[in-house]
Formats: structure tokens, sequence, C-alpha cells
């Protein structure tokens, strides 16, 4: 029985014609981009063993990733993330390089995500690393090249920042176990201000739980930073506010106009795998950032080599799917000419294509038996021009 | 850039108290009134457009960003999770998410794996897995009271807000789940490109509860 012999998995599809054009153009924008900042490509293998992705600081859970055996019983899965595989390349084979190093991507990345959602299980993500560097100036490389990304789409955005560290300063604060410290990051991300009230006032009344509580609510403009500055309890926290407050004013330099920074001090993400500044990118028009990354210090150590490093994606498919909304159409390429060899002629029409093409001009040759069809294909395809072949000379038509 | 914000409403009750809520505020809710058949209004004054939905298709819509915010009960979010903000409590639609059994029935007793039917196979499941006890889940679609009535299950997951259908079909609750009530959902990315808009609507909101 072939009963899935026409159709494609569920959370994948084919892309055509101008869908491809779209999504290339932008990896082809993103990828000149970062090289023209001297970043380097990096191709990591589709299949990795699970371990690489199942460490204390970052770990995907098990049910939403593929999974597959490799021919000695050993689990694989399909990359779901490429900064952990490039985690592990930097602390072996690039253990002796010279740092900082900077490496991009562009590749898919594969999660399984809940059916009938209308979520792709395939994602190409296009995204740089930048490794070895704990300065200021590593953190507005890379807050900077996101900005230049965003500007690249040609349409309104919104770069958003953050410091997982405040959340985890304060948090460490409380005594609490494991357990409760992941609920209130988990109440203050999904900013359910309720919830965390309540849990908080059960956890008594001190600097530290009302700055917890004020957390979610600190997000916007600059004056998120003048509220966060009073409620802050203690000098540590501010100075890592003030960190974060520079790099925001900073990065509202470098932006100018062309699109809005913002700050949100409770952008605390799931997982520990980030451990300074974070950021993410919004497109208007579309419902989950395109663009997300941080400072993530502690991961390349999982893998034996104890370096810091900062970086960030973008997910294509969401860009594509914005730009395609906005009704900017591609530019498809336009066949110039088609060629049509009469019997004996065939090398001669090959030969002249090719001299045509030699030109720049886009060729095809017509694969049809007599002169009228090719004429009437041309048409159908606006191609200007039918050269037929019939001597050693070539006669041509408009 | 000045489309209105969407809002998606949960069909019925909640919509009722939401418009309620929004009359509370001076909002011209006379398009939800005379809606007849459409399910996208207009409420002018206020720049929001009204999107009235089935509950699970409310956290849909907003996860996607194609509506901004919503209404929902928190028995929805707790079966169907998602990535959105869940920013206000309502207090309206207040109901509570029971364990009930037949009256008199010692559900805690005996080794045997306990069957449960539910309507809401996620919430049973969690509540459970907390607990560390294993079960076995049955989702039901109607009257789920019957089940036990009938024997295929132990017990039941469900909403009670009075409890009278238990009574009257002898099942009584033997503990609380979660407590239930509406919530203001808002979409990730619209709260931050939106964010003098919605934090005004909240804010009027907040105050007016």
């Amino acid at each position: 029985m072939k009963n899935y012999d026409l159709i494609t998995p569920e959370g994948t599809k084919d892309y055509l014609f101008g869908e491809c054009i779209v999504i290339r153009d932008i990896e082809n924008t993103l990828v000149r981009l970062f090289k023209s900042h001297g970043y380097s490509e990096m191709i990591t293998p589709g299949l990795e063993f699970y371990d690489v992705f199942n460490l204390n600081s970052r770990y995907f859970p098990q049910e939403n990733l593929y999974k597959l055996t490799d021919s000695k019983g050993r689990l694989l899965v399909m990359r779901p993330d490429t900064t952990m595989p490039i985690a592990r390349v930097v602390a072996t084979r690039l253990r002796d390089a010279m740092l900082p190093l900077k490496l991009f991507y562009n590749q898919t990345v594969y999660r399984t995500e809940p059916a009938l959602k209308g979520r792709s299980d395939e994602i190409v993500q296009t995204g740089i690393e930048l490794i070895g560097s704990q300065l200021k100036m590593a953190d507005l490389e890379v807050i900077s090249t996101a900005v230049e990304s965003l500007k690249s789409f040609g349409m309104e955005f919104s770069l958003e920042i953050g410091h997982i560290g405040i959340f985890k300063e304060l948090v460490d604060r409380l005594e609490v176990s494991d357990k409760t410290k992941e609920k209130i990051r988990m109440l203050i991300e999904t900013k359910n201000f309720p919830a965390l009230n309540d849990l908080l006032d059960s956890l008594g009344n001190s600097g530290v739980t009302n700055a917890l509580k004020s957390l979610p609510a600190l997000f916007g403009g600059e004056e998120v930073f003048e509220k966060a500055e009073e409620i802050m309890p203690d000098e540590n926290i501010k100075r890592l506010l003030d960190e974060l407050r520079e790099i925001y004013c900073d990065a509202a330099e470098i932006c100018g106009n062309d699109g809005e920074i913002t700050v949100d001090l409770g952008l605390v993400n799931k997982t520990d795998y980030y451990t300074g500044i974070i950021i993410k990118g919004y497109l208007q028009g579309h419902g989950e950032e395109v663009i997300s990354g941080g400072r993530y210090d502690k991961l390349i150590s999982e893998f034996g080599y104890d370096i810091p490093a900062v970086g960030f994606a973008v997910n294509i498919n969401a860009v594509a799917k914005v730009i395609e909304k906005n009704g900017i159409l591609p530019v498809m390429p336009k066949t110039d000419a088609v060629v049509y060899a009469e019997e004996g002629f065939e090398v001669t029409a090959l030969k002249s294509a090719q001299e045509l093409r030699e030109q720049g001009l886009v060729v095809e040759i017509a694969l049809f038996d007599d002169l009228e069809t090719v004429r009437s294909y041309a048409k159908e395809k606006k191609i200007p021009k039918v050269v037929v072949i019939n001597s050693d000379d070539r006669e041509e038509e408009e | 850039m000045n489309r209105p914000i969407r809002i998606a409403l949960t069909k019925g009750r909640l919509e009722k108290d939401t418009v309620g809520l929004f009359e509370k505020l001076g909002f011209d809710c006379t398009a939800i009134h005379e809606k007849g058949r459409k399910l996208i209004l207009p409420v002018p004054d206020a720049n929001l457009e009204v999107v009235l939905a089935k509950a699970n298709d409310v956290i849909t819509y907003v996860e996607h960003g194609v509506c901004d915010m919503g209404v929902v009960g928190k028995d929805t979010i707790m079966e169907m999770k998602g990535k959105f903000f869940e920013l206000v409590d309502l207090g309206f639609g207040r109901c509570k998410f029971a364990l009930a059994t037949k009256k008199g029935y010692d559900f805690y007793s005996g080794y045997g794996v306990k069957t449960i039917a539910t309507k809401y196979p996620n919430v049973a499941r969690s509540f459970f897995e907390k607990k560390g006890m294993d079960t076995e889940i049955i989702k039901i679609e109607g009257s789920v009271e019957l089940a036990p009535l009938l024997e295929l299950a132990d017990g039941i997951v469900d909403i009670v807000e009075t409890g009278t259908t238990l009574k009257e079909n002898g099942l009584e609750v033997i503990e609380d789940v979660a407590p239930i009530s509406a919530r203001l959902i808002v979409n990730t990315v619209s709260l931050k490109l939106r964010r003098t808009e919605i934090d005004r609507l909240i804010t009027l909101i907040e105050e007016n509860l």
C-alpha cells in the first residue's frame, strides 16, 4: 500500500519558483553581510548524536526531536539547532585556533511541532557566532549585525534587548528550590502577573520579591531603566543594569531611525543557555520573533573548552513569509531567447546557444519538433526571441 | 500603521462578560449587539476589532499574531498551552477543574491503574503525573458524567461550576484540580510592537475590574 507517495510529511513543504527566490535572496543578503563582517561559514552534519543536544545548560525535550539510530544502535537526531554543533566543533577541532572565532552558518534545523498548528518542522536558520570574546564590543558587534540584518529586509522592525543576569541574580537571592525558581522564570516569561504575584507573595515581602514582581512589566524604551533603577535592591544588579543601559543606548544610536530598539527585562528564555544579553528581532506582521540570540558563556565549556560566546540566528522562513504577505514580489528570471534546431543541426544549435549565454543572455533549447509550436511556446512564456538554426548560420525572429 | 487592535473573544458567556466590561469602559459595542452572523466586528471609538471564535481558536489566532489579544478561560489555556503572554485575570467566568467519582467510591484505594474520563486529557494527565500516579485517560466528547455511571471510568476530571449535574447523577467532587477564570492573553510580538495602545487598554481594564 502506498498511501503517502503523493504528499510531504506534516510540518514540511515543497518550495517552488518565486518562493525559492524570496528565500535565497534573504539568505544571500545575510551571507554577504556576515562575510563582510569577517565571518567564515561552517557546515555541520544534519545528523548528530543525541548527546550533543542533551546538555545541562541547553536541553531539547526529547519529544521535540526527530530521532533515529545508526548502524550500531546509537541514538541520532536530526539537528534541532546549530549553536550546539558549532560549540562541539570549537571545543574539538578548533581548540587551538586563534580567538576570537567568527563563524556563520546557513542550514536547516528540525523540530517536531504540535500537529495541525500551522508550524514548520523544518526551518532554515542563518546566523552568526562570535566566540572567544567577553568584551562589550563583542555584544555590540553582534547587535549591530542583527540591526543590519533586520534593516536588509526593508520592513518596519524592532530589536529587543534584555539581560538574563538580572533575573538570575535576583532569583538566586531567594531561598527556594530550583523547581520554584523555574516556576518563577516561567511566570515572568509569560508575563503572568496574577500567578507571579501570588507565588512571590507566598515567599514574603522583600526588595527581591518586589523587583521580581515588576520584572515582566519592565519593557519599552529608555524610561524602563529609570524605573528599574529605583526597584533593584543592590549595587551588583544595578551594575548589570548600567551595562545593559550602555548597550541599549549604543544600539539605539547604531539603529538610527530605521527601526526601533527596545528593552525587556522580563526576557527570560527557557533553559540556562544564555548568561548575558539576550536579543530578539520582530517584524511587523509576524506573530513570533524572526531573530533570536544572546550571550552564552558557559555552553562551550560543557564540551570541555571554557570560552565565552555570543550570537544570533535568523528564521529565514518566517522572514520570507512576511515578505510574501506584504506583497513584495521577487524578480523572476526571464528567458531571453529560445534556440530551435532543424534536423541535423543539433550540435550547431547547442553551440550557438552557448555563445549567446556567454553574452549574458538566458537561453533555452527548444524541445519541440516543429517551429510553429516553438513560436507559440515562446509567446506563452513571453520569450522575446526565437533563434532558428537550419544551416551554419542562425536566423533570428523577434 | 493604524490597523485596529484585534481582540478575539470566546463566544458565549465570556463574550458577554467582556462586552459588559467594554461597555463599562465606555466603548460603543452596538456592532457586537447587532452582529447577526458577522464574525469580525468593529468597536470604532476604541480602535478595536472584535473577533468571535471558539475557545481553542482564540489561542490559535493569538499565537499566530493574527489577533493581538484574546479573552479565553484558564481551562482552555491549561489544556492547549502555547506561546503568549497571560497578562490579566479578568475575574469573571469563575469555576474549577475537579476530580469527581461516584459518591462514596474510594478512588485512591487498591493497586489497580485507575481510568479517568475527561474532555481535558492534558489537564488530567499532568494532574496525575504530579502525583506520580499512572492512570489510563479516555477522552470523552460529551457529558463526561456518563463514563463512571456506565463503569467505563473510575473518575472524571471536568469543569465544575455549581456541582448540580454531579449531584443529580450521584457523583461527588473528591479533589479540586485547579481554579479557573477568564484571562486576557496577548501575542508576544504585538505587546512589543503596539505597546502604547495595548498598555493603555490593559490599564483601563484593570482599573475597571
